[in-house]
């Protein structure tokens, strides 16, 4: 029988495991943890079929599945440290995902990462491989200095939206164009998470930020920038694509997005840039659960997923997505 | 390996790959363009990689990268341009990574000119970018000083992990003079740079990086540098006197293209009997202070010469205190001082 191992003392209480498991194995505590969180322990462990959704989910890596014998384990590009994330956010999922990646290609002593400036700017301390710390929007350019120094390297870097698609537009597009063999990871929560939850340029239309308190006016800050699809336009990318990880399914297929974007550099083909759909939930002002479900509903009409590009398929049309 | 006729802005270029440079990321900006140009020619020809950037933001940014996956690396570029790799050179200097600059300067502010000048003395000196921080500031004056201290910049610039800011001006970038690369370095032969990003096989992931949040650890950090700053102080003030046997009723302090000029203005004094001498500052940081006073101790007046409005002069004046009088004259705007100028105004200091 699988068994549910909950390190509690690593938990946020955002209750995305109990959201995710399929058969109500998991309920959060009447305790707290030593960091004042309630945490989750498997009130039905008989009805586990160790599908390991919770681990996948749990931004923390604070949950593990025993299987026949078999413990799920943290990824060994992942460092040791906690995350110092809001409860919930999606960045720790979307860390273990690269991680996963790296692993699983073997490149950890040959892969160097950049972070960005943003929610995710201590990333360098999360990743278990060589980093850089960019300036703000810098980390293409920062990315492709190390490439062109040293091509035996597999080179990524870490963006949000403000980073990426606001000041670091040029470096984004210019990257891209010249077709750098570099892995793009790219975060979109439509908000700036750590200045404060400020409009980014991803903002939805009519989403309240702190710096469009009535809601994003389109006549003021036009509509939402869609890096895949304006990206998709240039000839040189090899591969673009969306994906999201607001429920299992839409998180495997994250994962082999991701692990597809490595594997492009790895075997030399140009440029690759994952868009991953993000939440910010106290920037949005929800629980973790619910934002998780607004990504899906309002987010996903907006910033539809799939592949964009695929060097074996060249672009990938509207209808074929 | 034998002196050529070089323009002095291509001498930079070939400075550069004698001294096992491979890497130049920049961005076209007038007047030093041929230094790109030579380089997207000749990199390739030794197995090197020329990247012309989007912008000089980004190319800073890409010796950043660079620079801290262990690559000797430089760039090149013009006061705007360099106004606009601020951003890269304080992360460089707060990562500490050994980065060559060089910096042909021409007038301002905003856009200015295209023609010479001196007017980012300030920039290159107190720190140009935010935070506390110092460039290494090598000014020749002459095409081969210009390759002889391109090639030194880069030993200096991993010496100290420091950003090195070499500053010309448009007359030392265009002008063709005899030169001669006193080094040839091989990449290969390099010392290995154990804190640069290769990938972390065998060792502990390194991180380049200049983020201290911590503010005991800033403040750390902050004085290191200083300590860093003080010990280039003492090992690499460079400078050069000239005419100056015992005493003389008047010194030339400056640096570049003007000290050149100078030296003919000194000629033309002498044969209407005054004694005049120069005082070269070659490294602007550290400024060669005591050198200055020891010199102008030996001398009646003292008299800078800028292509600025008065950059340099007070680092001059902080050096020789309140007490004594320092006269100035500068030409700005591209416009450039003849030798006539200089004696002119020398002999209404000394009559």
């Amino acid at each position: 029988m699988p068994t549910v191992f909950v390190e509690k003392d690593r938990c946020k209480g955002c209750t995305l495991c109990v959201e995710i498991c399929p058969h109500g194995v998991l309920e959060m505590s009447k305790e707290i943890n030593a960091k004042g969180y309630f945490f989750p322990f498997a009130a039905k462990p008989d009805e586990c079929t160790g599908c390991r959704n919770c681990v996948m989910v749990c931004p923390d890596c604070a949950i593990q599945v025993e299987v026949k014998g078999k413990v799920s384990e943290r990824p060994k590009a992942l460092a040791e440290k906690q995350v110092h994330y809001c409860p919930g956010c999606h960045h720790g999922i979307i860390h273990r995902l690269v991680a996963e990646a790296i692993d699983s290609l073997g490149i950890q002593e040959k892969t160097v990462g950049v972070a960005p400036v943003g929610c995710s700017v201590l990333a360098y301390d999360y990743f278990n491989v060589d980093m850089h710390e960019a300036s703000h929007g810098r980390a293409p350019a920062v990315a492709t200095g190390i490439k062109r120094g040293r091509p035996d390297l597999i080179v990524f870097s870490y963006q949000g939206d403000g980073d990426l698609a606001s000041i670091g537009m040029a470096e984004t597009v210019h990257a891209a164009n010249r077709g750098e063999k570099i892995t793009v990871i790219f975060v979109n929560n439509a908000i700036y998470g750590m200045t404060g939850g400020q409009m980014a340029p991803t903002t939805l239309p009519g989403q309240v930020a702190t710096t469009c308190p009535y809601g994003r006016d389109v006549n003021l800050a036009g509509y939402p920038i869609r890096m895949s699809e304006l990206l998709k336009e240039l000839k040189t990318p090899a591969y673009i694509a969306r994906v999201a990880v607001y429920d299992a399914k839409t998180i495997v297929q994250a994962k082999l997005a991701i692990k597809k974007a490595f594997d492009y550099q790895v075997k030399g083909v140009c440029y690759s840039f994952v868009e991953v759909l993000s939440t910010c939930p106290t920037g949005w002002g929800m629980t973790p659960p619910d934002a998780s479900k607004w990504v899906e509903s309002n987010m996903v009409p907006y910033y539809p997923l799939g592949e964009f590009k695929n060097p074996d398929k060249g672009v990938v049309k509207e209808t074929e997505r | 390996m034998a002196k050529k006729l070089m323009k002095g802005c291509e001498a930079i270029g070939e400075a550069a790959i004698q001294a096992g440079c491979r890497h130049f990321f920049g961005y076209p900006i007038t007047p030093q363009n041929e230094i790109p140009e030579y380089m997207s020619a000749r990199l390739p020809q030794v197995g090197g990689m020329f990247v012309q950037a989007e912008s000089e933001v980004s190319a800073s940014n890409m010796l950043y990268g660079a620079a801290g996956a262990g690559i000797r690396c430089f760039t090149s570029s013009s006061s705007p341009g360099i106004s606009l790799m601020q951003e890269g050179i304080s992360y460089i200097a707060g990562a500490e990574l050994p980065v060559v600059f060089v910096n042909i300067m021409r007038g301002g502010p905003g856009l200015g000119g295209i023609l010479p000048s001196q007017s980012d003395y300030f920039q290159s000196t107190k720190g140009g970018g935010h935070g506390d921080y110092r460039l290494l500031c090598l000014a020749p004056s002459t095409v081969q000083e210009a390759a002889d201290l391109v090639q030194e910049a880069f030993d200096l610039a991993d010496k100290y992990r420091n950003p090195v800011m070499i500053l010309g001006d448009g007359l030392i970038g265009q002008m063709m003079e005899p030169v001669e690369f006193k080094k040839v370095i091989n990449p290969e032969d390099l010392p290995e740079k154990p804190w640069a990003t290769t990938g972390a096989k065998g060792r502990k992931p390194n991180v380049i990086n200049s983020l201290y949040l911590d503010p005991e650890d800033l403040e750390k950090h902050n004085w290191k540098l200083v300590k860093k700053y003080e010990e280039m102080a003492k090992n690499e003030k460079r400078w050069e006197v000239f005419n100056l046997d015992k005493k003389a009723d008047i010194l030339f302090v400056a640096y570049g293209t003007v000290a050149r000029i100078i030296k003919t203005a000194i000629e033309v004094l002498k044969e209407k009997g005054v004694n005049a001498a120069l005082f070269r500052p070659i490294t602007l940081f550290p400024f060669p202070g005591e050198a200055l006073e020891e010199t102008a101790a030996k001398c009646k007046h003292v008299f800078v010469s800028e292509l600025s409005t008065g950059q340099m002069i007070e680092d001059v004046k902080y050096h020789l205190g309140k007490e004594r009088k320092v006269h100035f004259y500068g030409r700005v705007g591209g416009m450039v001082m003849t030798p006539e100028e200089l004696v002119e105004e020398t002999l209404k200091i000394v009559k």
